[in-house]
């Protein structure tokens, strides 16, 4: 397991380097002048040019570059323009919140999707199945913003069950933290759980077909230990590569929600940062996006050994 | 000053002075003050920075003048009233400015204000601000005691106290502790009727009443940002809610009492409400046609009055919806600029495409092409220019569209960069302020280069005593800018915002959101 550890690692290697230099082109590929954005609407040419001098881009390319990975090696990731903080601290003071709703919506996709997809399996061609798989096909299907901001409308306006917006840190109260969190969770999981649902059906729909079900059945296994372990546990590892697509989409989807609930969350902040045009911010997001989602990856692979043990990398 | 700074748009706030409080006119006449409460207050987005030598974006700006207080500011009329001064005199050659500081006003630290302090915010202010341009005319300040400080000039200016009002790139005071303190970079310490409370970026920041505020006992009570200041409420909250429908969402279920920018199309949802209501807040800035005249043939003052000459405004106004009044002028009424029905402003309104061919003609045009640039980012830009696009096709041009985001675009107006002879943006404050304020708007967004006439009228505008010759003085300037289709002025432009009528006290002075003189009435 460390061998196969060290193995992915090494992979990643070549993977964040691209994402690096990924990351410091955005500077260049993007339109628009961070220096003048900085200097202000009413500044000088003289004023820009101070600007760009301070922030390095009067300097040649290669130099740039080189500068960016020697304070990457050293581990700065930049300091936000518009914030007039570290890229690493704006993260570090909104990582809760986006953890909490990409966490909760994670907990709430599994067991509903898993279940779901597994009853569609079990029930193929019959109107349970119509019914799961038409549930799932809206839920991959309805613009995620639309129906959060309906569910603003209906939950908070017309019923008042839950606040409209905003995020109360889970040290003020795990109920108040709750009640911020459980639409905007709800919201995101939405897609989620039609896709680990489809995925899921298929995946069983796979395993129970296949002889040794047969087998178990006909050596008089239950239906609940025939279908819970047996099928589950094979049709485990497709399941297993989509929760690291849930992960990925948990977060990346988290960009339009936290916009809708007004959290503050990192999605708001690269938002945020795009429209200013604050490089040094979106470059250290984007970054670290791409060491988590290269961390998910490595924790996929990692899962497969344990979920199978016929898998080995060596 | 461009209200459309990029850093704004970021930030979601459209304009300055993006929202004012109501006349509240359900309010009963017998209603008393009443102090306490928290008042909830849905914003756009949150403030970057709350360092007024910088702050141009409304968002900021909604906090800065709760906070801090300038020497001088504007009044309920738009003219000069001392707020941090007793009094400020000009002397008779206008080459030197005294300010006699009122005694025993605090910072939010305790200290009491002197004259150290200004002179330390000022020189901070030429060191880091945008706006220090304004500034340049200072030979050297003078402090002979506490409560005197002086400004001396280097050349007369009639105007300094026109500067000094500004309400963005603010001329606040901060205490001289702040003075080495880079941009962005300050304690936020000021002597405003509010201290900084809690403060999470992207989510609330809390404003706390200052008991040790020291108000203008001289005035009566609120005049606009001056005046005698009396804070009700105990704190007041701003949550930043970015998209407008959970912003009225918020308001209607009572989590917030008052929420900013409410997009036309959504204001039925407030007025359905018996609680709650909708605010225009108007005029808050102008909207304008951009013209590039340093790019291709917008460079030739027939095709840019060609242009102007096919612009039906009723058709654009029409189509943007919003709130918005025709005015051919770069002032708004009932400011000491507005020149009304004085002069005439044939260049105004003039939906005639057969003129724009008469002038096409004699620019000798052949059919080239024309580029609109506009962005995806403001529906209302983009409205205005398809409609404006169409309005050039019936008068016989050729004209093509190009939507870029408006970070891209607002760069490119205001350094005059990019391929396009026509875009657009509103201006804010700069028409409450006069020609002063307007001056690096009028050169830079249009790209004027080498006009003598204009250069002459602002000559004479900064050397004439009166306010008269300084009116005569901007009559030619406008005649320059409008008359010669640098810019088209299509209509002077408000904002809505809605309100909890639980929210009393509030004059309708449109002016930057000021939190004194409100309260929350408990029965509502």
């Amino acid at each position: 397991m460390i061998r196969l550890t060290l193995l992915k690692l090494l992979q990643a290697v070549p993977v964040i380097l691209i994402v690096s230099v990924l990351a410091f082109l955005l500077m260049s590929l993007l339109p628009g002048d961070p220096a003048v954005l900085i200097a202000g609407d009413q500044a000088t040419p003289e004023a820009i040019e101070q600007v760009r001098r301070n922030l390095g881009l009067d300097r040649p390319f290669l130099e740039q570059l080189g500068i960016w990975f020697l304070h990457l090696l050293q581990g700065q990731f930049g300091s936000s323009l518009m914030l007039n903080q570290t890229v690493l601290s704006a993260m570090a003071e909104r990582l809760p919140v986006t953890l909490s709703l990409a966490g909760l919506s994670i907990a709430i996709t599994l067991p509903i999707g898993i279940f779901a997809g597994s009853v569609a399996a079990y029930y193929r061609q019959s109107w349970v199945d119509s019914l799961v798989m038409g549930v799932a096909l809206l839920g991959v299907s309805i613009p995620g913003f639309w129906i959060a901001i309906l569910s603003v409308i209906v939950f908070s306006v017309i019923l008042g069950w839950l606040p409209s917006s905003g995020y109360v840190p889970i040290d003020q109260g795990a109920i108040e933290w709750l009640r911020s969190m459980i639409l905007p969770a709800i919201m995101l999981s939405l897609f989620q759980i039609g896709f680990l649902a489809r995925m899921t059906r298929s995946a069983m729909l796979d395993v129970l077909s296949q002889d040794f079900i047969r087998t178990a059945r006909s050596k008089g296994l239950s239906e609940w230990v025939t279908v819970g372990k047996h099928a589950f546990r094979n049709a485990l590892i497709l399941v297993i590569t989509t929760m690291g697509i849930l992960v990925s989409t948990a977060i990346g989807g988290s960009v339009v929600i936290e916009q809708v609930f007004a959290l503050p969350g990192i999605g708001r902040l690269v938002v945020q940062g795009i429209l200013a045009r604050d490089y040094p911010l979106v470059q250290g997001v984007m970054l670290i996006y791409g060491f988590a989602f290269v961390a998910i990856n490595l924790a996929v692979d990692l899962l497969y050994t344990v979920a199978d043990p016929r898998v080995r990398y060596d | 000053m461009a209200l459309l700074g990029r850093r704004d748009f970021s930030r979601g706030a459209l304009a300055l002075g993006a929202l004012a409080l109501g006349p509240l006119g359900a309010m009963p006449a017998h209603a008393e003050p009443k102090k306490g409460g928290t008042l909830i207050y849905a914003s756009v987005s949150g403030p970057g920075t709350l360092d007024p030598h910088v702050s141009s974006s409304a968002v900021e700006l909604e906090v800065i003048h709760n906070v801090f207080e300038g020497l001088v500011a504007l009044d309920n009329r738009n003219a000069t009233r001392p707020m941090l001064a007793s009094k400020a005199t000009a002397s008779a050659d206008a080459r030197t400015y005294t300010f006699e500081l009122r005694r025993g006003v605090k910072f939010h630290t305790g200290e009491e204000l002197t004259s150290a302090d200004v002179k330390a915010s000022l020189e901070r202010y030429q060191r880091v601000s945008p706006n220090a341009g304004n500034l340049a005319g200072i030979e050297r300040y003078e402090t002979p005691d506490p409560y005197t400080f002086i400004i001396h000039l280097k050349a007369p200016n009639v105007v300094l106290l026109d500067v000094l009002k500004s309400p963005i790139f603010p001329f606040m005071i901060l205490p001289a502790s702040q003075k080495d303190k880079p941009a962005r970079g300050i304690d936020v310490i000021g002597t405003g009727p509010f201290s900084l409370g809690e403060w999470v970026k992207d989510s609330h920041l809390v404003i706390k009443r200052f008991d040790g505020y020291v108000p203008d006992t001289s005035a009566p009570g609120r005049d606009g940002y001056a005046g005698r200041k009396t804070v009700y409420v105990d704190q007041v909250r701003y949550r930043f809610i970015p998209e407008a429908t959970t912003r009225i969402a918020a308001l209607q279920t009572g989590e917030v009492q008052l929420a900013s920018s409410i997009p036309t199309e959504l204001r039925e949802r407030i007025e359905q409400r018996k609680e709650l209501a909708v605010r225009e807040v108007f005029p808050v800035g102008g909207t304008y046609v951009i013209v590039n005249s340093q790019y291709g043939l917008t460079a030739n003052v027939l095709i840019r009055q060609a242009i102007a000459a096919a612009i039906d405004i009723t058709e654009i106004t029409d189509a943007t919806g919003g709130v918005n009044k025709p005015n051919p002028w770069m002032s708004f009424p009932n400011t000491p600029y507005y020149l009304g029905e004085s002069a005439p402003s044939p260049w105004y309104d003039v939906k005639s495409p057969a003129k724009a061919k008469e002038l096409l003609k004699k620019a000798g045009y052949k059919n080239e092409k024309i580029i609109i640039e506009t962005n995806s980012n403001y529906q209302w830009m983009r409205t205005t220019m398809l409609v404006v696009a169409e309005q050039l096709k019936r008068a016989g041009m050729n004209v093509d569209v190009k939507v870029v985001d408006w970070t891209t675009n607002a760069a490119h107006m205001q350094q005059g960069t990019g391929e396009w002879n026509l875009s657009t943006t509103l201006f804010g404050p700069d028409h409450i302020l006069g020609p002063q304020q307007w001056r690096p708007m009028i050169y830079a967004f249009p790209s004027i280069k080498g006009n003598d006439a204009l250069d002459a009228a602002y000559k004479e505008f900064f050397a004439a005593p009166d306010l008269e010759q300084r009116r005569a003085a901007w009559l030619k300037i406008q005649q320059q800018v409008l008359g010669n289709g640098y810019m088209i002025k299509i209509a002077d432009s408000g904002r809505l915002s809605g309100y909890s009528k639980r929210l009393m006290g509030q004059t309708d002075y449109p002016g930057i959101l000021q939190l004194w003189d409100v309260w929350l009435d408990p029965a509502g």
